[in-house]
């Protein structure tokens, strides 16, 4: 591993990128680590496009190496369905792109598709991680499209138009526009109010203090009544659920300072309080929207486990078959999947029998045996055989809908101390209403014309902004700031039980180590073969096999021709190279070719393979997975925050108390199925320990949901990331530490909020109430406090370091490049 | 002051005109995506594109 510091020019993985995959860029010829990659970087080069790496953010993504079929997309119906003909003959199509991480590949696609002829307009939302395209369909088709899209290492995927019809676009433009009429709003009326109090206090021309009372009346009819909508919407619903929301009293002073203002400047005159609830407004909305954005962010994860459904399906009608696309299919409908692909509709085995991989669905690592009868559902991984299924549920119905819905459930909690707060405020609510009431009534036994003034200072005072603004504004700036760092956030109550963890448990695949299994050595049998060409045949072999092992293979070239490919999943892989038959995979496997019985040279720490022919078994090669280089720094700081590190692990014990060795001798146990895995962390839960589960995401979806946080590795799965309650999207460890760090920190802001706003309220409230304050001092005090929180929570965003993947690859080499393109 | 009388209501048809620019910015899209154009000034090239090839 110590020579292999290298990088991949194009996804950035750390490795031996290999001199012959390479491109020439900036007049210096860049290695890149697979023919994938290559191709992507060739092509992007090819197009004049090469600024794409130079301001690009993070790494790109490898092209996904199985050949997808975008055929099925040229298919007349498909081609109705996702796409809309305008009346000049072009047809435009939404669609969600995958793999976007920042501005740099927005305007990678946007410049890449401009150059394809017949792509008429194109806009890339990198924010959305979607693209709006019109194209000529005469000169290009829609499969060529997106195959383009996917050569340069995304993944397109064509809207439906009903999905395209944005919902939380739509929420946000709707807020933003709240937001302007509130804010103009606020501006014009405060201007008017401050003259008319000067104006109180010198003398004014009683037309024109009638004129900025009609003008002010004018300016916030609008504000009342469109941006305000929200809270007397909100108010309304909460008092037919027979409750006291926050909106109640906010709708109430708004409404109420209007209604009286409004009846004082047309018919019985005196003083008004529109500043008073347009500013009121404005502030307000503005919380709201900090909310939302926060919200919307999580909601783009979702999108994830549409990649889940294979992209084409073949479908049989009688003797014929056509392929086509998941969404066209109906109950009923008779499919055929090949081993490798992926099952596309929740449904029964009618003929075949096979192994299917539903560990993304069930959790269940082990391969489950379907034969006819069998259920199949949707998203499913088919490993052995072809199968013949009748599709029994589509839509809303089907499995992974039904997964989808949990998830919005799931990102619709919130943190229970947000509940807290409303459960709090709703009593606050109903006896500060009963105070001004019993304030007004007192005031207008005593001084009749000051009863309403104090009474609205007080209602406006006493209102719970900065309470219920205290948690939200900071568990926004803990996402926000965490997602800086790679962290991403899916469920509101993860924040909380991340403060308190004081045990981390690691799966060690995958998690401290790298997931990539990588050739540690090459042992020769056969004095008369030579290490390259034990590794070109072997190379060749592997490419035809799915398993995880052959990833090690991926980057030696070997013969192109292997016939009689044979695949025995979990076993290995065989086939016939210039009339030599081989096989590659477990000893026994590879054994079964020439019939003899060799005993198996001990394991040791690392996993075997071997590869022979008809004459015996010619080489074996010792494979290994890579320690994460920052794996140590990540438990060392793990503990300097007070956690104790754990490894609980399948493998066997020789390869994880070597990790946990190098890792500074760490507890750690061996061997363990998901069952006892979710045991362990039980009976830690058991001792009053708070644990923390970082995992893959592949296998241990259960013990993700045993423990009381989880983490996935962003390397995992998509339906598995959803099953955590955070996922660390890079390749970094650190932002766990982090992570634990900005959530302690967030508990702390939280209580001094809340601290802060009671001190507040029980101060204001009797001065208020004495008449000291009046309406618009009320509603500055009360923005203050809002405000006051508001900062503190943003303190959460400083001192945020650059990530480390950019720290130590980008430092060094961003400054010459930047240079080589200037010169 | 009577100034005042032109400004106020003058004041008020600028509110107007800057409420209507403003939606029609957020109406077409302009707010979605703060980021990808403050960019692409930086990566697109004032040479002429090189022909594309197929």
């Amino acid at each position: 591993m110590e020579e292999g510091q290298r990088r991949c020019f194009h996804c950035g993985v750390q490795g031996t990128p290999e001199s012959r995959f390479c491109v020439e860029y900036a007049g210096v010829a860049q290695a890149c680590c697979c023919a994938g990659c290559q191709a992507a970087a060739q092509l992007v080069l090819a197009q004049g496009l090469g600024r794409y790496y130079e301001f690009r953010s993070g790494e790109g993504k490898a092209p996904d190496a199985s050949e997808r079929d975008w055929a099925a997309f040229d298919r007349e119906a498909s081609v109705r369905r996702w796409t809309h003909l305008a009346a000049d003959g072009s047809r435009s199509v939404s669609l969600q792109l995958e793999g976007i991480h920042c501005a740099a590949c927005s305007w990678l696609i946007d410049n890449s598709l401009r150059q394809l002829s017949g792509v008429l307009a194109i806009s890339v939302n990198a924010a959305g991680a979607r693209a709006e395209l019109r194209y000529d369909p005469n000169r290009i088709a829609l499969g060529q499209i997106l195959r383009r899209i996917g050569e340069l290492g995304y993944l397109a995927r064509p809207l439906s138009f009903t999905a395209a019809d944005d919902e939380g676009g739509r929420e946000r433009r709707m807020a933003l526009l709240r937001l302007a009429v509130a804010g103009f709003g606020m501006m014009q009326v405060m201007t008017f109010a401050v003259s008319l109090y000067a104006g109180a206090l010198q003398g004014m021309d009683q037309n024109l203090a009638q004129l900025m009372r009609l003008v002010s009346l004018i300016v916030a009819t609008p504000v009342v009544l469109f941006a305000a909508q929200p809270f007397f919407l909100g108010a309304v619903h909460s008092l037919r659920a027979r409750t006291l929301g926050m909106d109640v009293p906010v709708a109430l002073s708004i409404g109420a300072a209007y209604l009286w203002s409004a009846w004082a400047t047309l018919v019985a005159g005196g003083p008004v309080y529109f500043d008073s609830a347009v500013m009121f407004t404005f502030l307000l909305l503005l919380g709201r929207y900090i909310e939302m954005s926060l919200r919307h962010r999580c909601g783009l994860q979702q999108h994830a486990l549409a990649r889940l459904l294979p992209d084409s399906v073949l479908r049989l009608r009688g003797a014929q078959s056509e392929r086509v696309t998941p969404d066209e299919l109906l109950v009923g409908d008779r499919l055929r999947v090949l081993p490798g692909e992926r099952i596309a509709a929740d449904g029964v085995v009618e003929q075949g029998r096979g192994e299917v991989d539903e560990s993304l669905i069930t959790g269940e690592s082990v391969p489950q045996v379907r034969g006819v009868g069998g259920q199949l559902t949707a998203g499913t991984l088919n490993l052995s055989a072809p199968l013949e299924y009748r599709v029994e549920r589509v839509g809303p119905d089907s499995t992974l809908a039904t997964v989808s819905r949990l998830l919005q459930k799931a990102q619709a909690d919130r943190p229970r101390f947000a509940d807290q707060a409303d459960r709090v405020a709703a009593w606050f609510v109903g006896a500060m209403l009963l105070l001004a009431l019993c304030v007004g009534v007192y005031w207008l036994g005593v001084e009749p014309a000051r009863a309403f003034p104090i009474m609205l200072a007080v209602l406006v005072v006493t209102c719970p902004c900065a309470l219920s603004l205290a948690t939200p504004a900071a568990l926004a700036a803990a996402t926000t700031r965490l997602a800086r760092t790679g962290l991403l956030i899916t469920r509101g109550r993860a924040l909380e039980r991340l403060a308190v963890a004081d045990r981390v448990v690691f799966d060690k695949t995958g998690t401290l180590t790298r997931g990539q299994v990588r050739i540690e050595d090459v042992h020769l049998l056969d004095s008369s073969w030579s290490r390259e060409r034990a590794l070109a045949i072997s190379a060749a072999l592997e490419r035809y096999s799915k398993h995880p092992i052959a990833q090690a293979f991926a980057q030696i070239a070997g013969p192109t021709v292997v016939t009689n490919i044979e695949t025995d999943t979990g076993r290995g892989v065989g086939g016939t190279i210039d009339g030599v038959p081989y096989r590659i995979g477990r000893w026994e496997y590879a054994l079964e070719l020439s019939g003899g019985s060799v005993e198996p040279p001990s394991e040791g720490a690392q996993m075997l393979i071997a590869l022979a022919n008809p004459h015996g078994v010619l080489a074996t090669f010792s494979l290994a997975d890579g320690l994460r280089e920052d794996a140590a720094a990540a438990t060392s700081s793990l503990h300097h925050l007070g956690l104790t590190a754990i490894i609980a692990s399948g493998d066997r014990a020789g390869v994880v108390t070597s990790v946990a060795q190098r890792l500074g001798d760490i507890e750690s146990y061996c061997a363990l199925d998901a069952r006892a895995k979710v045991c362990l962390v039980s009976n830690l839960q058991g001792l009053g320990h708070t644990v923390l589960m970082v995992g893959d995401g592949v296998n241990d979806a259960p013990v993700l949901a045993a423990a009381d946080v989880s983490i996935a590795i962003g390397g995992g799965t998509d339906l598995a990331k959803v099953s955590a309650d955070l996922v660390l999207m890079g390749e970094h460890l650190a932002p766990i530490a982090e992570g634990i760090d900005v959530a302690r920190r967030t508990r702390r802001i939280i209580r001094q909020n809340l601290l802060w706003a009671v001190i507040y309220n029980t101060t204001a409230v009797p001065l208020a109430a004495a008449g000291l304050l009046q309406p618009w001092m009320a509603a500055i005090g009360m923005s203050m406090s809002s405000l006051l929180v508001v900062l503190n929570a943003m303190r959460l965003l400083r001192g945020s370091k650059p990530r480390l993947s950019e720290e130590q690859s980008g430092a060094a080499a961003e400054p010459e490049r930047l240079g080589g393109a200037t010169a | 002051m009577n100034i005042l009388y032109l400004l106020i209501p003058l004041s008020l048809v600028l509110v107007v005109l800057a409420t209507w620019a403003y939606f029609w910015a957020v109406r077409s899209r302009q707010f979605d995506d703060l980021d990808s154009q403050g960019l692409q000034i930086l990566l697109d090239d004032d040479r002429a594109p090189e022909p594309p090839r197929e």
